[in-house]
């Protein structure tokens, strides 16, 4: 776990020394593939539900818990992930859609979420 | 490990939520209670919205919402559902071919009666809604069904609930069939559907009051009451069906058949769980 | 103390749940943390966080496999549609799988028709499991 933390933190463009660029260049686009789908209503519509610091957040709503301090509250950053894959897991009675299980997004579109809202 | 322990954590509380909650509630004919339900209902909105009278939940969710409640005051200070009204009258009182109309339906002849709809049929062994009664109404004397959703069957459902102004909701579950059919209902009620994997419940019990984007949930309490509904977004009147259909769309689930059993069971938990409240239809909603 | 009681109850009836763990909860705990493609061991044998549609996608891409895929996806279907939990995107999708496979775009038409049979059980699935948990969410 602690291996795969440090290896998301490299991918945020602290370290990798060799293919720096390379990989904040497409973490880059992996936070901006995943704010679009955060935002877009047929996609993650998470805004529908979670407020977060960006200004493009556009009335958020408040169903669900706000998108802050994402690092502390999830250090491992794939329960993260598990928890919008089916946050039913955790609390059966949740009103959050299971965004992996029921495949309303893609595993790819799943890690660009994550992406974008572990930076807040 | 640090997952495991997070897990087992989860499973407890998940089995703690579900100790607690499924041990009092009836879900067998033999323990079901619809009395018992609509109480727990009121108090768990009574608890969670101390301020809020109960009468003021047939004004849904501008009975929670002040921010809203006054741009709805002056919307309704010239109802677009008025037109409907008159309409609706209209049809009401035109004779059918044969002569008859659909007066000779209903008891009382039609006139404030809403708050009885839905009842269980004991001929018709199933639930009878209001507008399977004016379509039936309708079979029987020899013209053809209306359209479920809008149009004429709203307009005569709006202005028969108009008549029943202030008359308060009573529905009857009065043998283990009507039993049944509740449970039914009740079991839908609480069922996730769709892709969006959500019920009734995690909406307009729930999420009520919380905004999604800019809107609000209303509360599921006396939320029959206002029907047949004028929604700004259709821009036309509709019945409860179609909002049904509508609700469970928005959910990614295919809508069932307005009126069929499954929606009509629904309708008839529902409409017991608002006993006691006015009949104030039709309404006006965003 | 009698206030406590469920809670130990339940966390020594969670550890014996977690113990007798499916094979669908690992698996789904599994691709929940890690996506797909996710080597992980069950009762000691070797399995990856792929589903059994994808499985079947990843097939040789060609008009044969795909149209078998299509056809087992719309059995699927029609399955999920017999007990009145259909999602609503569910036909779209197997519409554009079967658009890809007349442009033969194969693999294109495997991987929509993956999709759309993965709904579809997910949609079964979601009908069993609302027998036994809508009980959970009526209030007191």
């Amino acid at each position: 776990m602690r291996k795969n933390i440090r290896i998301k933190h490299a991918l945020l463009g602290l370290l990798l020394a060799g293919a720096t660029t390379l990989a904040s260049a497409s973490d880059a686009e992996q936070i901006a593939k995943g704010k679009s789908l955060f935002m877009n209503k047929k996609k993650g519509n998470c805004i529908a539900c979670h407020m977060i610091n960006d200004p493009d957040a556009n009335l958020p709503g408040m169903q669900g818990p706000p998108i802050v301090a994402m690092q502390a509250r999830f250090p491992d950053i794939n329960i993260l992930r598990a928890q919008i894959w089916d946050a039913t897991v955790r609390n059966p009675n949740t009103i959050m859609p299971p965004f992996g299980r029921h495949w309303i997004l893609s595993e790819d579109e799943i890690d660009a979420v994550v992406a974008y809202i572990y930076q807040y | 490990m640090k997952i495991i322990t997070s897990w087992l954590a989860g499973a407890a509380l998940a089995l703690i939520a579900g100790m607690s909650s499924a041990a009092s509630t009836g879900n067998t004919i033999a323990t079901v209670d619809p009395e018992a339900d609509r109480l727990a209902l009121q108090a768990y909105f009574q608890k969670r919205f101390p301020e809020v009278e109960l009468a003021d939940y047939g004004n849904g969710i501008y009975a929670l919402d002040a921010a809203s409640r006054a741009q709805w005051e002056e919307l309704e200070e010239f109802p677009p559902y008025e037109f409907d009204i008159e309409e609706g009258e209209e049809l009401f009182n035109t004779p059918f071919a044969n002569g008859k109309s659909y007066a000779d339906c209903f008891e009382n002849g039609g006139i404030g009666v809403r708050q009885n709809f839905p009842y269980w049929s004991e001929q018709q062994d199933q639930v009878v809604t209001l507008e399977l009664a004016i379509n039936q109404c309708r079979t029987a004397n020899g013209e053809k069904k209306l359209g479920w959703k809008k149009g004429k069957i709203a307009q005569i459902s709006a202005y028969m609930a108009f008549t029943s102004a202030g008359e308060l909701i009573d529905i009857k579950v009065p043998n283990d069939k009507a039993k049944a059919a509740y449970l039914d209902g009740k079991a839908q009620f609480y069922s996730r559907r769709g892709q969006l994997n959500m019920s009734c419940a995690n909406c307009h019990l729930q999420g009520v009051n919380i905004p999604i984007r800019a809107d609000r949930t209303g509360p599921t309490l006396g939320h029959v009451t206002h029907f047949p509904v004028f929604r700004s977004k259709w821009g036309a009147l509709g019945t409860l069906h179609r909002r049904y259909g509508g609700c469970q769309n928005n959910v990614r689930g295919t809508a069932l058949k307005a009126q069929g059993e499954e929606y009509r069971n629904l309708e008839f938990f529902m409409s017991y769980m608002s006993n006691g409240l006015a009949v104030n239809g039709p309404g006006s909603r965003k | 103390m009698n206030k406590y009681l469920p809670l130990v109850a339940a966390l020594v009836l969670s550890s014996s749940t977690v113990a007798a763990q499916s094979f669908e909860d690992v698996f789904n705990a599994q691709r929940a943390l890690h996506g797909n493609g996710h080597a992980f061991t069950f009762e000691g044998e070797q399995y990856t966080t792929d589903h059994p549609e994808e499985l079947e996608a990843a097939a040789p891409a060609n008009a044969t496999n795909a149209k078998a895929l299509i056809a087992s996806a719309k059995a699927m279907h029609a399955e999920v549609k017999a007990v009145g939990y259909d999602w609503t995107l569910t036909k779209g999708i197997l519409k554009n799988a079967s658009k890809a496979l007349k442009a033969g775009d194969f693999q294109k038409a495997m991987n929509l028709a993956a999709q759309a049979k993965y709904h579809a059980r997910m949609g079964v699935a979601q009908y069993h499991n609302s027998k036994q948990s809508w009980l959970n969410m009526v209030p007191e």
